[in-house]
């Protein structure tokens, strides 16, 4: 068989190969289908939440309504009908688990086919895993451990019960309630999310991990993120996404908050491979994601990496606010696109602070027909004396039926500033291609191997166990784009 | 001609020079020596006025004027000339352009007349043979594409074009093979005169085969630690700079 | 032109002003620029500017757009429909402008010299016939607010070089739009040198449209005090083995703004494609501003496409460097400004004219170092 006839049938079957496309069977507990006023009391009411809480809702959604979906991005999708979808999901009868025998063997399967270590082989993998299916917090683990140190790792649903006062202080702080249309929505009806609170002085003594995986059909995932590094401390979180297959488009608009004080570093790495959609472009998830850091303190730092494999539409800007002094900003990202995939994804650097540093390195693959654009804001403004900030943004072409595009914005007030930004945009080396085969590698693994390469900076970015993970990714997304 | 007494100097808050000594008479031509991060470079450059190299403590007299009072151009013109370890490469400034404007520039501070274009061009042409400098590297922008040799060159070039007091050679043997280095030797000894002092700052004592000091000075950790004439530089060669160093501590 | 097609061209562009109304800063394109506060309660205005021909080359035929009758050459190229909202507002909102064309195959060699002066909006057309070759140097005369439309076309292997020096203009808005069609192996070098004004746009859209077709765009601008001056390029690769190269440089003094924002789409399937785009801008003023926009849109994949953009101040070491030498400070600033935009004037092939951008930099440098 020619290549050519080898890549086709590969391409054929790779509507087979979304791994982690089961579905879970569950009984859910839902919302009734819509959006209304009713809907958020609904949410609100579910989750127990205080007064403030709901008013804080109420008061995004009236802002919602009176706003309209952002067009600018390089995403084209039919319109999201708001009202045709649940907002709220559970796993019918589940409250507090004392352990971890009393959670659904099913929902263990579900993660043991992820791959998500949340039983014994968590404690040798020293990862804590707060494990949101769909909307509500099943297990949490290694409380006890964070516990001694200090550290708050728990559903944001528990933090607005248990440590109302951090909630108030943060929240919304950094993202704010009418920041942009998907945020608000987030806003209005956040079901679940995460909570992150390290103290002053503390080494948080692990990476934090959270899975996230939308389950039932026609659900929106709303999860809220705040995490809050306190002085001089420092923590590291991981987060990791799966959707199952599923014929229609379903909506993940998620919020996530950075916060660190003078000090502080916060080091957040995202391996996102929600369903893409199959061959056709049917069905996958739709990510309008709102990621903010703030590196409110002096010399505080924030790092994300994202490894960007999913979703049919991503629209994504995991950003830093450097407003502290000789604060650290960092964007990693890997942005792989293929079949009808599209992406649009990059960072803004807002450097406010003096001697403040942002450093930004986008790798993006296109394959198939998709469409893969960076789109990055760097900003020096008046009183950031000597800011630097230096970005390298390179694009890879497989085929020549997608489409590969930078959109870099570069705006300096301040004389004393430096701002370097490199792009370039180049298809797969035929020549390596060729060394690879004729050494005996097969084409997809050829390709693997050197995207791999392509990607390698930011790679070493992330930790050990997600950088293993990632590397897989990189591969099985791209399996059968050269022909 | 050159008095160092008590120089304390601090880079970034650093203190790297704690109490440097030295003294330098015309005619003369000395030696530093001494391990990385000695604080060699930062003695070159603070007598050549880079900003951001403090002095702290301490005093330079050149010629009995105060050597830091005066910006980097004005110590060019009174004849201060520091041949630098890494040259700076300027595109869009023709190596040509750069040596005339250098040259009319301290030769006005100086209350000289200009050297017309074409009286320059014949300077350099006759300075730039023995030195092997072509004709094609003058029309180059300043540095840029030159190899480590012809870079090193160009610095001993404009040492010979400038005519300074003072010269101070900071590394400039390194990245050198032995034929460029000897060249570039030949040149600096070829500038050697009664009436000139020269400081050559160098990591190795192969340099000061081919010029050979009178009188040669061990930098450790910010001071002189030891001071002896050209056979210390053979005594550091065999024992390693450890050896000086921990006697003198 | 037979009056019923101007009237459909001038309908259809006066349609699009309509709909788009005057440009802000709300508008993406537009961002950096806000010509709707620039021009205030006085709007677009619908007054016809001048040109001046100043000096037409033996073998360069001229027409007048505002008289009746025109040949051929101005009915098959003059005003495609466009919805660019600036370049239909030139062609709405005017009566007149000038055609040039250089037959097939005639070697200009004196320099032809355009100049657009005067308030209000303006035409005009170049036509290169197949292997022509022209020097163009337009002129750019003060005056409160103009804005000019200018097509361009290349016919196969036509060549022209094109310099454009927008003098320091105070508090004028002045405002360009040409627009570039290149066929099989013609060859454009563009270059634009401007010291700002209040609002001072340039945009140039390039569309190569035959194998081995080039364009090499440059320029420079030096602004003081509160000048402003934007170049926005869009150069479009529509077919295979073409080639562009972009390299702007902005030095901004006081509270002057440089703007660069370039574009550079690569269509489907115009493999062998080269591309490569530079913008670097020094900010000298305490409350200078420079911003960069440089994009990529890339939709072949045998391509090879890069760009880089630059904002900072002048290299320390360099200025060490020369100093340590006995090169007084300032002239030593002076030396790495020139040095700075040096590149780019270089890309000028005709001396006189190069000559001539480096004179007029050297007394803006004055100013602003």
């Amino acid at each position: 068989m020619s290549i050519a006839a080898e890549t086709k049938s590969q391409v054929a079957e790779l509507g087979e190969k979304y791994k982690y496309g089961f579905v879970t069977d569950i009984e859910m507990e839902r919302a009734p289908k819509g959006l209304s006023e009713d809907t958020v009391r609904y949410i609100s009411a579910k989750k127990g939440e205080p007064d403030w809480m709901l008013e804080w809702r109420l008061g995004a959604f009236k802002r919602w309504q009176a706003m309209t979906e952002p067009k600018w991005a390089r995403v084209h999708y039919p319109k999201i009908d708001y009202q045709n979808a649940y907002y709220y999901a559970a796993p019918k009868n589940t409250p507090k688990k004392q352990s971890l025998d009393e959670v659904d063997p099913k929902l263990l399967e579900t993660y043991k086919k992820l791959g998500i270590p949340l039983h014994e082989q968590m404690a040798l993998a020293g990862v804590a895993v707060d494990a949101v299916f769909d909307s509500v917090s099943v297990a949490t683990t290694f409380k006890e451990k964070l516990n001694e140190a200090g550290v708050i790792f728990c559903p944001i649903s528990e933090a607005i019960r248990d440590y109302p006062d951090l909630v108030k202080k943060y929240l919304g702080t950094v993202v704010p309630v009418t920041d942009n249309y998907f945020a608000t929505l987030n806003s209005a009806v956040f079901s679940d999310g995460t909570f992150v609170y390290v103290p002053k002085g503390v080494r948080c003594p692990m990476e934090l991990s959270t899975y996230f995986r939308i389950n039932a059909s026609e659900t929106g995932q709303f999860e809220r993120t705040l995490i809050i590094a306190d002085e001089d401390s420092y923590v590291s979180y991981l987060e990791g996404c799966t959707a199952p297959k599923r014929d229609e488009n379903q909506l993940h608009a998620a919020v996530v908050e950075l916060i660190a004080l003078d000090n502080a570093e916060i080091k957040y790495s995202t391996v996102q491979n929600w369903y893409p959609g199959d061959e056709n472009g049917l069905g996958g998830i739709f990510n309008f994601v709102t990621k903010r850091g703030d590196c409110r303190g002096k010399k505080s730092k924030i790092s994300w990496t994202q490894v960007e494999t999913g979703s049919a539409i991503t629209w994504k800007y995991p950003s830093c606010i450097l407003r502290g002094d000789e604060s650290v900003g960092e964007f990693y990202s890997i942005a792989i696109a293929n079949h009808y995939q599209q992406a649009d994804t990059g960072t803004k650097m807002i450097h406010l602070g003096a001697n403040t540093r942002s450093r930004i390195i986008s790798k993006g693959i296109s394959a198939g027909k998709a469409q893969n654009t960076y789109r990055g804001l760097v900003s020096v403004y008046g009183k950031a004396k000597n800011a630097r900030n230096y970005t390298q943004c390179d694009s890879l072409l497989i085929g020549g039926d997608c489409g590969a595009h930078t959109v870099p914005y570069i705006e300096s007030r301040n004389k004393t500033a430096r701002i370097e930004h490199e792009a370039t945009t180049s298809k797969i080396a035929e020549d390596q291609l060729f060394y690879c085969l004729a050494r005996g590698i097969p084409q997809d693994e050829a390709v693997s191997l050197i995207v791999n390469g392509f990607c390698r900076e930011v790679l070493q970015q992330l930790p050990m166990e997600f950088a293993v993970e990632a590397q897989k990714l990189v591969g099985i997304s791209l399996e059968g784009s050269v022909g | 001609m050159l008095e160092i007494k008590n120089l304390h100097v601090a880079v970034d808050g650093k203190e790297i020079l704690k109490g440097l000594n030295l003294s330098i008479g015309a005619g003369e031509v000395h030696a530093i020596m001494g391990p990385n991060g000695s604080g060699k470079s930062t003695l070159s450059y603070v007598l050549a006025g880079r900003a951001g190299y403090d002095i702290t403590q301490g005093s330079i007299a050149y010629n009995g004027e105060d050597l830091a009072a005066l910006a980097p151009e004005e110590r060019a013109a009174k004849g201060v000339f520091l041949a630098m370890q890494y040259p700076v490469e300027i595109p869009g400034v023709t190596t040509m352009t750069f040596l005339k404007t250098a040259l009319n520039s301290q030769r006005r501070a100086r209350g000289e007349s200009d050297i017309d274009a074409v009286g320059v061009l014949k300077l350099v042409r006759a300075k730039a043979k023995t030195l092997n400098v072509s004709e094609e590297m003058l029309k180059r922008a300043l540095n840029v594409g030159f190899s480590g040799g012809e870079k090193k060159r160009l610095e001993i070039l404009q040492m010979a074009i400038f005519e300074p007091k003072l010269a101070i050679l900071d590394e400039t043997d390194s990245g050198l093979d032995i034929d460029a280095l000897r060249l570039v030797a030949e040149g600096v000894n070829a500038l050697r005169d009664p009436s000139r002092a020269m400081l050559v700052i160098t990591h190795y004592q192969r340099l000061l085969d081919y010029i050979v000091p009178d009188r040669i000075h061990v930098l450790a950790k910010g001071r002189i630690v030891a001071e002896g004439g050209k056979e210390l530089a053979l005594e550091l060669e065999a024992k390693g700079y450890e050896h000086i160093v921990g006697q003198a501590a | 032109m037979t009056l019923a097609l101007n009237l459909d061209r001038k309908a259809a562009a006066a349609a699009v002003v309509h709909s788009h109304g005057v440009p802000h800063r709300r508008i993406e394109e537009w961002k950096y620029s806000d010509l709707k506060s620039a021009l205030g309660d006085q709007g677009l205005g619908a007054v016809t500017a001048e040109w001046l021909v100043g000096n037409l080359p033996s073998g360069v035929e001229m027409f007048d757009l505002a008289w009746p009758n025109p040949p051929a050459w101005v009915m098959n190229h003059f005003a495609r429909p466009t919805q660019n909202v600036m370049r239909a507002a030139s062609l709405a909102l005017s009566a007149g402008g000038v055609a040039l064309r250089v037959p097939a195959g005639a070697q200009i060699a004196d320099v032809l010299k355009l100049d657009f002066n005067g308030p209000g909006h303006v035409r005009g057309l170049l036509v290169l016939e197949e292997g022509a070759s022209l020097t163009l140097a337009e002129g750019v005369g003060v005056a409160d607010f103009r804005n000019v439309g200018f097509e361009i076309v290349l016919g196969e292997g036509a060549a022209l070089e094109h310099v454009r020096i927008s003098p320091e203009a105070g508090d004028a808005v002045l405002v360009e739009e040409v627009l570039l069609h290149l066929a099989a192996r013609a060859h454009y070098r563009g270059h634009f040198a401007g010291f700002g004004s209040k609002l001072s746009r340039m945009e140039l859209e390039v569309s190569l449209e035959g194998e081995g077709a080039q364009a090499h765009l440059s320029g420079v601008s030096v602004l003081d005090g509160k000048r402003h001056s934007d170049v926005t390029t869009h150069v479009i690769h529509r077919v295979v083995n073409t080639n562009s190269t972009q390299l702007f440089k902005h030095v901004a003094g006081g509270s002057a703004r440089a703007v660069y924002q370039g574009k550079v789409t690569v269509a489907k399937g115009a493999d062998g494609s080269d591309s490569s785009q530079t913008a670097k801008a020094l900010l000298l003023g305490e409350a200078a501003e420079a911003d960069l926009k440089p994009e990529l849109e890339i939709f072949a994949d045998d391509v090879k496409c890069a760009h880089g953009a630059a904002v900072g101040d002048l290299d320390a070491e360099s200025l060490f460097y020369l100093r340590a030498r006995g090169i007084p400070e300032s002239q030593a600033r002076g030396l790495l400004l020139q040095a700075f935009l040096e590149d780019a004037v270089a890309e000028i092939v005709h001396t006189d004219q190069r000559e001539l951008v480096r004179t007029e930099l050297l007394t803006a440098l004055k100013a602003v170092a």
